[in-house]
């Protein structure tokens, strides 16, 4: 970049020298230009002044006056009630959010409330009405499933067989003996060993 | 026995909030530890009351650590919680200007020793009584030229030439643009420049 002649240096190329960037362009312009050396000469001598400004520590019990206001989260838990209940009074925009949305639920449901209580009547009939139709429609379905069984191929050899108390009972009984002979294999099955195994000695 | 707890000084700011953020506590005072000092020295030299500095200092990792799900480690951790310091300090000052300087301690002091408890401690690295003489009236003019600059050149003035923050990294902090941080501390050191060029004499 050239420079006009007699020009200063920018405020970049003053910033340059002032952390130690100097080009040799540069360099020869500060050694031309006793404005810019001196304003330099200064900056520098402010930034070591700021630079050398006292450390500084809070109070002490510091940590222990921030942690005892954190909320370290529980890696288990999904979510604490404690968490939510922070966060949910984290900032003033979620404490109105919160607000407006506990406000609705319960505006909401005063009005349900009152409405019910202005118009029993509409509601007493739409009851009725309601309760009529699904008994219509439980009615329907069984009728429809009644006859969907008795139109299938097996209906009438298992007719005959619940005509016939001798081989019901005898069916019953072969039933009732594969029931239990599998509930007992099953139990045997899920049973804890007693005995440790032999590959196992940890 | 060898100890379970991690060596914290071989470990990233990010690795330290990943274990923070999977709740193990010594995570959290770590960063306290890291970060307690330039966050609270930032809100001190933007307030000048030790008081307030506490209390802003406090509320700053308090929100931080309470919002650590929402740290994005792409980005600096001190970057984060400058910011956050940056903009508790910056809105108690727009809510309440500080009219007067006081070097001699907190302008909302009542009682000497409140005063005292809450004045500036300059000096303490100098040797002679002349020398700490000398550098407490450098160490205390400087202060309070700083004080006395406009809020967001301070801002920048600090981040750059106390935590030694690289100009990007203090736009991203204070969500400026590059040319705007560059151009605030070129003006915060002219006015600096005029109010010391009385020590020059």
């Amino acid at each position: 970049m050239t420079r006009p002649s007699g020009a200063h240096l920018s405020s970049d190329e003053i910033e340059a020298c002032v952390s130690g960037a100097v080009s040799p362009a540069l360099q020869q312009h500060l050694e031309e230009c006793p404005a810019c050396m001196e304003q330099v000469r200064v900056d520098r001598e402010i930034v070591q002044l700021i630079g050398a400004l006292p450390l500084m520590n809070p109070a002490e019990g510091f940590a222990d006056r921030v942690m005892a206001r954190v909320a370290i989260p529980d890696p288990f838990a999904l979510r604490s009630l404690q968490t939510t209940r922070r966060r949910l009074f984290a900032t003033k925009k979620s404490i109105a959010v919160a607000a407006t949305l506990v406000l609705a639920l319960l505006g909401s449901m005063a009005g349900s409330i009152a409405w019910s209580l202005a118009h029993q009547d509409t509601l007493a009939s739409l009851g009725t009405w309601l309760f009529a139709q699904g008994g219509q429609a439980i009615w329907l379905g069984v009728q429809g499933l009644v006859t969907n069984v008795i139109e299938q191929p097996w209906y009438a050899g298992f007719r005959s067989l619940v005509e016939n108390p001798e081989r019901l009972a005898a069916l019953s009984a072969v039933g009732s003996f594969l029931y239990l002979g599998c509930l007992l294999a099953l139990r045997r099955l899920l049973a804890v060993p007693t005995q440790q195994v032999a590959h196992a000695g940890l | 026995m060898p100890s379970l707890q991690p060596e914290w000084a071989s470990l990233s700011d990010q690795d330290v909030v990943l274990r923070a953020r999977s709740g193990q506590e010594s995570a959290y005072r770590e960063l306290i530890r890291r970060y307690e000092r330039p966050v609270f020295a930032l809100v001190f030299r933007m307030v000048r009351d030790r008081e307030l500095a506490e209390d802003l200092s406090q509320e700053t990792f308090v929100k931080a650590l309470n919002a650590i799900d929402s740290y994005r480690p792409e980005f600096k951790f001190s970057s984060w919680i400058f910011k956050i310091a940056n903009n508790a300090a910056i809105d108690h000052l727009r809510r309440r200007e500080l009219d007067t300087l006081s070097l001699d301690g907190s302008p909302h002091a009542e009682t000497p020793e409140a005063m005292q408890a809450t004045a500036l401690q300059i000096g303490a690295r100098q040797e002679t009584p002349l020398d700490t003489v000398e550098a407490k009236e450098l160490g205390t003019a400087i202060e309070a030229a700083i004080g006395s600059l406009r809020p967001e050149y301070r801002s920048c003035i600090l981040l750059r030439h106390v935590e030694g923050r690289a100009y990007e990294e203090i736009a991203e902090i204070l969500n400026l643009p590059l040319g705007t941080v560059k151009t605030y501390i070129h003006r915060a050191r002219n006015e600096l420049r005029q109010s010391l060029a009385h020590l020059k004499e």
